[in-house]
């Protein structure tokens, strides 16, 4: 186990030793010490192919269901990202014996026996919330921090903890700690406020080891949803309905370890398609699930670019200056918040005036006065951003304030002329498997320092 | 002239009927290799259309998205009517 640093509290910066599919992977010790930044010398037009690693989002609920199991759990197509490590390391400090293989994960839940969640670990990473429905779901109890992740407004757990209580458990917040306590979880209806993506995932993880049926209706209806629902099938549990908006689950006593491949990652794929527009470049993503990018390939085929289908893969090409559109981010299947950020970095050099509306998050527009550093025109009302298309974006030093701003950033640095000084690189590690390895191979001049 | 003097009736399947089967049966192999339950797998995608439901083995994936989900399902039905229904 690695020791905590004094300084700062927290474990020691990531190390990268290399496998066989990347020239990177992450050791066993998270940490986020180090403010790396990406060189980026823009202007080159991206070509070639891209493989699209597993989903973040998926990774981090499926990872956490694997304590459900009472035998041993492998998930393939894992990203080799930051919020796996983090997570794989609060397994270990729970006491399960964890073991990545390349871009596998074998979770064997034996010596798992703490409903306890570390803090220091917990705070790093939203998703951990997920904790909170597992640990419930095996021992009836669970103490979990309230969750870290990027600073993009307000994400309150109030869907979460009223689901938890729907079940039969005990709630209680108590400085900072998620306090959860039931002698039976026993299946409910749940009719959520909001069609929350965290709520509709820990309510399924608490439900599927509950006594008898729990039916959640306006359920988030999102691919990872439907991930987790197939993997809680392999393992025993009977989940019906994910990807619509009312989902049943029928929960099991004991479920068994299964193998589960993660599907890929549509917010990676998303942003590789915006630096294919934004370079006027030409790429195929492999490794992808066509339909769930919809909503991004109606939007940017919208702006002029071409996007077909190949396969199990997505072509985009954009030969001209794109069109300027008009965009709200709505909850899956209408436009994601997380494509938001990157879709402005390309409309930042369309043909006219587009209007993006962000209607998901409080505070996701604060990367525009990075934008406007490299010559962006665009005005923020509220939760909206007025873009005014320029000719061309110049090369600044910018710093990333989260993860899919950096990924913007990025995106503008790739485009603009000269160079880009993407600062806070732990933030894009925390969901952008190689980012700059990959961008490499499709023609980019892009470099990490630390 | 002799082999055509009588009429016979040929019970000729459209490609699309035999394309629909054929589908639905290979991606319900490939659902069973990987240790799906193939039929609660294919009822999730039909009722959500989220491809995720379907396994990337065996190009399952691709294959099941060359024909609508309503083409499924009327195929289903009609499978389900000749096995079951009056005849």
């Amino acid at each position: 186990m690695a020791k905590i640093s004094r300084r700062s509290g927290r474990y020691p910066a990531l190390r990268w030793r290399k496998t066989r599919h990347s020239n990177r992977a992450v050791t066993e010790e998270p940490g986020d010490d180090s403010m790396g930044t990406f060189v980026i010398e823009g202007g080159r037009k991206l070509s070639g192919t891209v493989w699209i690693s597993g989903s973040k989002n998926s990774s981090v609920a499926l990872i956490p269901a694997c304590l459900l199991a009472d035998g041993t759990s492998r998930l393939e197509n894992l990203a080799l990202i930051r919020d796996v490590q983090v997570f794989a390391r609060i397994l270990k400090d729970l006491g399960a014996n964890v073991d990545f293989q390349g871009h596998s994960i074998t979770i064997a839940p034996n010596g798992f026996s703490s409903w306890k969640a570390p803090y220091d670990l917990v705070k790093q990473l939203r998703a951990s919330y997920y904790l909170m429905g597992v640990l419930l779901a095996k021992f009836g109890r669970a103490e979990v921090g309230l969750p870290g992740g990027c600073d993009i407004g307000p994400r309150p757990i109030d869907q979460h903890l009223k689901g938890f209580k729907a079940l039969g458990a005990e709630v209680r917040v108590e400085g900072g700690v998620v306090k959860l306590r039931a002698r039976l979880l026993k299946g409910t209806s749940i009719y959520l406020d909001i069609p929350s993506v965290g709520a509709t995932i820990n309510i399924m993880l608490a439900a599927s080891r509950a006594e008898g049926t729990t039916i959640i209706e306006n359920a988030a209806k999102e691919p990872h949803v439907v991930d987790l629902a197939n993997f809680l099938n392999a393992m025993g549990a009977k989940v019906l309905g994910a990807g619509t908006d009312v989902i049943k689950v029928r929960g099991t006593k004991s479920m068994k370890g299964a193998t589960h491949s993660v599907v890929p990652d549509d917010m990676e794929a998303a942003t590789y398609m915006m630096a294919a527009v934004a370079t006027r470049g030409n790429v195929l993503l492999r490794n992808v699930i066509p339909r769930h990018l919809e909503p991004v390939s109606a939007k940017l085929r919208e702006a002029g670019a071409t996007v077909k289908e190949e396969g199990d893969g997505i072509r985009v090409i954009c030969n001209d200056r794109p069109r300027a559109v008009n965009v709200k981010t709505l909850p899956y299947p209408g436009f994601p918040t997380d494509a938001q950020q990157p879709l402005v970095a390309v409309m930042a050099t369309a043909e006219g005036t587009s209007v993006v509306q962000e209607s998901v998050y409080d505070n996701r527009l604060g990367y525009v006065s990075e934008l406007i550093k490299m010559g962006a025109h665009i005005k923020v009302e509220g939760r909206t951003a007025i873009v005014e298309g320029v000719p061309y974006l110049v090369g600044a030093p910018v710093k990333a304030n989260d993860l899919r701003a950096g990924a913007a950033l990025v995106v503008a640095g790739l485009s603009a002329r000269g160079r880009t000084e993407v600062h806070g690189t732990e933030l894009i590690d925390r969901g952008y498997e190689s980012m700059e390895e990959k961008l490499s191979s499709l023609g980019a001049s892009i470099r990490r320092e630390e | 002239m002799g082999e055509f003097e009588e009429t016979r009736f040929f019970k000729v399947k459209t490609e699309k009927q035999n394309t629909a089967r054929e589908i639905i049966l290979e991606v319900y192999r490939a659902l069973k290799e990987k240790g799906h339950n193939p039929v609660s797998q294919i009822a999730g995608y039909l009722i959500s259309g989220d491809p995720t439901y379907i396994t990337s083995h065996r190009n399952a994936r691709s294959l099941v998205r060359q024909i609508e989900r309503d083409e499924i399902l009327e195929e289903l039905v009609r499978a389900y009517v000749e096995q079951y229904g009056d005849k």
